[in-house]
C-alpha cells in the first residue's frame, strides 16, 4: 500500500501554486519552526533517523551537526541535479510541489543558521527550473523568502540555478565546483563540504526528497515520522519504478516495504507471457538483484546493504526474461565511460576500457578471457578515486557479470545474444 | 609531533604532514605522478597508495594527514597490487613512442614500469585517439596523446606563475590539457611546465629532438642570469652545453627557475666564444695563445703610470676572480681607478614577485663588497671625465660574460674604446670588439660552469659553485689573467677539456626543425 506523506496533494494542480500550497496545510510548518530553537530542529531531526534520500543514505541530522559551531557563513544548497539513470522523483516533486521543497529548505537553513541557498536542478529539467523560479518568486513576494522572515528576524536568500549537463555534478562536490563557476569535478576530500565547501564556507547538501521531508518531521515530529518505515531506516521514500512492468511510475511507500510488492502491486505486476529476470532496485549503480534476490528483498537501507546492493535514489529498473543482459550492461557502461569527469586516472580509463571491452564482446569480437578481465578491471576501479563514480561504474559490472555469467560467456562465443538471438547490429537497427 | 610507523621504521614528522611527505622525509620510495611538493595536492593519479593499519581500503599518501600511532606500509602485495593496476590504467592509453618520446630515459611512466610492470598488456583494444602535436605557446609544445593528466602544469600555472593558461578541456578519456581562449602558454616561468611534466607531453622547444638523455651528464651551478642565483644543473656532452634545468633550493628558488636563466647555456658553447687572444693595431689582428697575450701586458701594464690606468669591472665574476683582479690593480700597478659597469640602471632595482630581478648580474653584492673592503669609489662619472681629458690612457676591461644582458654594451664598447690601448677580457665573441680599428688586446675568458668560484645573490647569500668541465681550455680565468698581468708565473693546463668542436652548429639544428615545422601547425587546440 502507498503512504502518501510527501505526495498527499501531488494529485492538486492546485498545489503547484502558493494559494493552493497554504490551502493544503503549506508555509504552516514554517511558522512552528520559525519558533523553535534551531537546534530543537536539529535534535528532532536526527531523532527522527531522516537519511538522505539521494543515494548514500547518509543521516541528514548527523550531516548537519558536523557543522562549526560559530558564526561562519554557511550554505545550504539542494542537490535537484537528479541524473542517476532510473531516477525521476525530484523531478517529480519539483513539478509538483516547489512550495513543499522550498518550505523545508527554509526549516533547514533556518536549523544550520545558513543565510543563503541555492536549489541546484539538472540542466535537462527546463520545465522543474520554470516551476521552481515561479515558486520563489512567490515565495518571495509572500515573505516567506528575504528579510526578517515571518517577524522572526530570520533572514534568507534563494536561488535557483541551473546545471550544464553532467552526472558527475550530482555528486556533492562536483555540484559545488559546478555552482562556483568550475569544471564540474568532485573535490578531494577532507576537507569535507560541512567543514570546507561551497566558496571553501561551511556547506550542506542534501537531495530535494531529504530537505522536503523536514517540514513532515516539524509537523508530525521525529516519533511520529519514525511509525513509518522501519527501525533503522525511518519513513517513507518515493520510488520511481521503471523497466518491464505495467504501471511504470513513482510510489511513495514506507521503507521496509517488500520490492516484489512494490513490482506486482504498486507496478501491475510483469507484461503477459513475461518473466521477471532482474531487477536494478537503486538506480543504475547499484548492483543487480535477480528473480529468487527479489523475492526476499525488502526496500530498505539495510536488508539490500544485505544483499550486496543498495537502495540508492529508489530507481527500481524492472528487467524481464525478453532482456538481453550483456547488451543492458552495454548501456550502462557507454553511460559511465560518457560521464566520468575524467579526473581519477582509474576512473578515466577504467569506464573507457570497460566500455570498449564490453562493446567488443558485443561486437562479436570478445575474447573469452575478456569476461574475466571486466571483472579484473571493474574490481580495480572499486574504492580507488575520489568520488564515486568509479564505484557506480564497476559494480553493476561486477554484478551482471557474477549473476549472469552464462549469458555473457554465451554471446563470446556465440557472438550473438543468448536471449534474443540475435546480433548488436540486428538488436539495434 | 606525530609519531608513526613507516614501513616498519618509528618515525616522527612535523604536525600536519601527509604521509607522502613523511614518507620523503624518511627516503622511502613511493611511486606518484600528480603530487608535487611546490603545489597543491591534486589526489588524481592515484599511484600513491598506501595501507594504513586499521583502514580496509588502501589510501592515497597526498592527502592523508599523519597522526599520531598512525601505522602505514607501502610494501605490502596489497599496495603493490593497486599500484600496478594503478599504472596500468595509465599505461593503457599511453602510447608506445618512447624510441622517439624525449623524456624516454627520465621518464615517471618508465621508472615505474621497471619497478611495478614488466608484464605483458592486457588491452586488446585500440588506444584513444588525441591531438599528437599541439604548440601551446613560444616555449612549449604538447602532445596530448602522451599526456596522463596529472594536472602538475595546469597546477603551476594557477598557483605559481599565476597567469592562469592551460586547463582541462572535455571529459573522461576524452580530457586534453589546453590553453583558454585566446591565450598562449607565454610567461616567463613556462618551461617549469616541462620540467614537472612526468612524462613526453610536454616538451622544450628549444632541447626537444636535440639529444636523448642518457647522453648527457650534468652537474649542479649556480645560475649566473640574475641576482636570486638560483641553483641549477647544466646538461652536457662532448656536443656542448643543451640545457640547464632548477634544482631545489628551499632558501633561494624553491623548485623553479625562470626560462630566462635556462638561456644561460647558450653562450657556453663554443661557437659563441673567443678562442684565442687576438692583439690589433689599426685593424690589423694577430691571434695569440690567451695566457702569453695576459704575460706580455704585465710588462706594459707595470710600466704605465698608474693614474693613467684603469680597469672596469662587471658584476659577472666571481668573488675570488674580483678580488686577485682588484688586489693586482691595487697593489701591484697602485691604481684607485677601478669601475663598476652596471647593466641596466632603470631596471636594475625590479623584482616580479618570484625569482626574476632586474639586476641581470650574478654578484653585484660580491663586487661590492670586494671594492668596499679595497676602499674604492671611482664613479662612472669620474671614468667617463677621465676619457674626455685624456688621463686615462690604459683601460683594462672584464666585460660581460652574458651578453644579451646588456643592453648598452654596444655603446660602453664605443664609449670605452676611445682610450689608447684597450684590453678586454671576456668569453665570448663580439664583432663590435673585432671591428676596432685602435690598439686593442681581447683575451678570453672561462665562463662560470669552467671555473670554481662564489657568488654572493641579492640576499647576501655566499654560493659557492664548482667547475663543470671545460668548454674552451686556453681561456683564463680571470683571476689567472690577473696574475699572469701582475708578472707572476702560473701554468695553465689545457689537458681537461672536454668538450669538443664537431659539435653540429645551431644553424644545422634549425634547418632540420624547420623541416618539421608543418607538424607543429597541424593539430592545434
Amino acid at each position: 500500500m502507498e503512504t502518501k506523506l510527501l505526495t498527499e496533494f501531488y494529485h492538486l494542480e492546485e498545489f503547484k501554486g502558493l494559494e493552493g500550497y497554504k490551502k493544503n496545510g503549506g508555509y504552516a510548518e514554517l511558522a512552528k519552526a520559525l519558533k523553535m530553537q534551531p537546534q530543537q530542529i536539529i535534535d528532532e531531526v536526527k531523532a527522527s533517523g531522516l537519511r538522505g534520500r539521494g543515494g548514500a543514505g547518509f543521516p541528514t541530522g548527523t550531516k548537519w551537526s558536523f557543522l562549526p559551531k560559530n558564526n561562519e557563513p554557511r550554505y545550504l544548497l539542494c542537490n535537484a541535479d537528479e541524473g542517476e539513470p532510473g531516477t525521476f522523483k525530484d523531478r517529480l516533486m519539483m513539478e509538483r510541489a516547489p512550495h513543499q521543497l522550498i518550505e523545508g529548505m527554509i526549516i533547514s537553513a533556518f536549523a544550520i543558521g545558513s543565510k543563503k541557498s541555492y536549489i541546484y536542478v539538472r540542466g535537462e529539467y527546463h520545465y522543474p527550473i520554470s516551476v521552481l523560479r515561479q515558486a520563489v518568486k512567490e515565495a518571495y513576494d509572500a515573505g516567506f523568502l528575504g528579510k526578517n522572515i515571518l517577524g522572526s528576524g530570520f533572514d534568507h536568500d534563494m536561488d535557483v540555478y541551473s546545471g550544464a549537463g553532467a552526472y558527475i555534478c550530482g555528486e556533492e562536490t562536483g555540484m559545488i565546483s559546478s555552482l562556483e563557476g568550475l569544471k564540474g569535478q568532485p573535490k578531494l576530500k577532507p576537507p569535507f563540504p560541512a567543514v570546507q565547501g561551497y566558496l571553501r564556507k561551511p556547506t550542506i547538501v542534501n537531495n530535494v526528497e531529504t530537505l522536503a521531508a523536514v517540514k513532515y518531521i516539524i509537523r508530525d515530529g521525529a516519533q511520529a515520522y519514525r511509525k513509518h518505515g522501519t527501525e533503522k531506516s525511518p519513513g517513507t521514500k518515493l520510488f520511481s519504478l521503471s523497466g518491464n512492468v505495467m504501471k511504470p511510475g513513482n510510489y511513495e511507500v514506507p521503507l521496509g516495504y517488500p520490492l516484489i510488492d512494490l513490482i506486482n502491486k504498486e507496478g501491475g505486476g510483469m507484461k503477459a507471457g513475461r518473466k521477471l529476470k532482474a531487477v536494478i532496485p537503486g538506480g543504475s549503480s547499484a548492483p543487480v538483484l535477480t528473480a529468487a534476490e527479489v523475492e526476499k528483498a525488502n526496500l530498505d537501507y539495510e536488508c539490500l546493504g544485505g544483499m550486496g546492493t543498495m537502495l540508492g535514489s529508489g530507481a527500481v529498473i524492472v528487467i524481464d526474461d525478453s532482456q538481453c543482459m550483456v547488451d543492458m550492461l552495454g548501456v550502462l557502461t557507454h553511460f559511465y565511460h560518457h560521464e566520468s569527469c575524467g579526473q581519477c586516472t582509474p576512473c578515466r580509463e577504467g569506464t573507457g576500457w570497460l566500455n570498449k571491452i564490453l562493446h567488443s564482446i558485443l561486437e562479436g569480437k570478445g575474447r573469452l578471457q575478456d569476461i574475466e578481465l571486466l571483472e579484473k578491471v571493474a574490481d580495480n576501479m572499486k574504492g580507488k578515486t575520489i568520488c564515486a563514480l568509479s564505484d557506480a561504474a564497476a559494480l553493476p559490472v561486477l554484478s551482471f557479470v557474477s549473476k549472469f555469467r552464462e549469458e555473457f560467456e554465451f554471446y563470446v562465443r556465440e557472438g550473438r545474444s543468448k536471449v534474443k538471438g540475435t546480433t548488436y547490429a540486428e538488436m539495434h537497427h | 609531533m606525530p609519531k608513526c610507523t613507516i614501513n616498519g621504521k618509528e618515525v616522527e614528522v612535523k604536525a600536519g604532514s601527509t604521509i607522502i611527505e613523511a614518507m620523503y622525509q624518511e627516503k622511502e620510495s613511493i611511486a606518484h605522478y600528480c603530487y608535487h611538493p611546490g603545489l597543491s595536492v591534486a589526489g588524481v593519479c592515484r599511484l600513491c597508495m598506501v595501507e594504513i593499519e586499521g583502514n580496509p581500503r588502501v589510501q592515497i599518501a597526498c592527502n592523508t594527514v599523519v597522526t599520531e600511532g598512525m601505522k602505514v606500509n607501502n610494501t605490502s602485495a596489497k599496495v603493490k597490487d593497486a599500484v600496478k593496476w594503478g599504472l596500468d590504467f595509465h599505461l593503457i592509453n599511453h602510447p608506445l613512442d618512447c624510441p622517439i618520446c624525449d623524456q624516454a630515459g627520465e621518464c615517471g611512466l618508465q621508472d615505474q614500469y621497471m619497478e611495478f610492470g614488466k608484464y605483458d598488456p592486457e588491452m586488446a583494444e585500440r588506444k584513444q585517439k588525441k591531438h599528437k602535436v599541439v604548440d601551446l605557446g613560444p616555449t612549449v609544445v604538447l602532445d596530448s596523446e602522451r599526456c596522463i593528466l596529472c594536472s602538475r602544469c595546469v597546477r603551476f600555472t594557477d598557483e605559481v606563475s599565476k597567469t592562469h593558461e592551460l586547463g582541462l578541456f572535455n571529459r573522461g578519456d576524452r580530457t586534453e590539457i589546453g590553453t583558454v581562449e585566446g591565450k598562449q602558454l607565454d610567461n616567463k616561468y613556462s618551461l617549469n611546465t616541462v620540467d614537472i611534466c612526468p612524462v613526453g607531453a610536454l616538451t622544450s622547444k628549444d632541447f626537444r629532438f636535440r639529444q636523448r638523455v642518457w647522453y648527457l651528464k650534468d652537474a649542479e651551478t649556480i645560475c649566473p642570469g640574475c641576482s636570486t642565483g638560483c641553483s641549477t644543473k647544466v646538461y652536457f656532452n662532448k656536443e656542448g652545453m643543451f640545457r640547464v634545468k632548477p634544482v631545489y633550493n628551499e632558501s633561494v628558488n624553491g623548485h623553479w627557475m625562470c626560462d630566462e636563466g635556462r638561456a644561460t647555456y647558450k653562450f657556453i658553447n663554443r661557437e659563441h666564444r673567443l678562442l684565442k687572444a687576438k692583439k690589433g693595431k689599426s685593424g690589423q689582428w694577430s691571434e695569440v695563445a690567451p695566457g702569453a697575450a695576459a704575460k706580455e701586458l704585465s710588462g706594459i701594464l707595470k710600466g704605465t703610470n698608474a693614474d693613467s690606468l684603469g680597469l672596469v669591472l662587471t658584476a659577472q665574476y666571481s668573488v675570488e676572480e674580483y678580488e686577485a683582479i682588484v688586489s693586482t690593480f691595487v697593489n701591484t700597478f697602485k691604481s684607485k681607478k677601478v669601475f663598476f659597469w652596471v647593466n641596466n640602471k632603470e631596471s636594475f632595482e625590479s623584482f616580479d614577485g618570484l625569482l626574476l630581478r632586474g639586476d641581470k648580474n650574478p654578484n653585484t653584492k660580491g663586487l661590492l663588497k670586494i671594492l668596499d673592503k679595497y676602499g674604492l669609489t671611482a664613479t662612472w662619472g669620474d671614468l667617463k671625465s677621465g676619457i674626455e681629458k685624456g688621463e686615462l690612457k690604459t683601460l683594462v676591461v672584464a666585460g660581460p660574460e652574458n651578453q644579451a644582458v646588456f643592453p648598452d654594451l654596444g655603446e660602453k664598447i664605443t664609449e670605452l674604446s676611445k682610450v689608447p690601448k684597450l684590453i678586454w677580457l671576456q668569453a665570448g665573441k663580439n664583432e663590435q670588439l673585432e671591428a676596432l680599428t685602435g690598439d686593442v688586446t681581447l683575451i678570453p675568458l672561462k665562463t662560470y660552469v669552467e671555473k670554481d668560484g662564489t657568488f654572493v645573490n641579492h640576499q647576501g647569500l655566499e654560493q659557492k659553485f664548482k667547475r663543470v668541465t671545460t668548454v674552451v681550455s686556453e681561456a683564463l680565468t680571470l683571476d689567472q689573467a690577473a696574475q699572469l698581468m701582475s708578472g707572476q708565473e702560473i701554468k695553465i693546463t689545457t689537458a681537461d677539456t672536454f668538450i669538443e668542436s664537431n659539435r653540429r652548429p645551431d644553424e644545422v639544428m634549425l634547418e632540420h626543425r624547420k623541416k618539421n615545422e608543418f607538424v607543429f601547425k597541424r593539430g592545434t587546440l
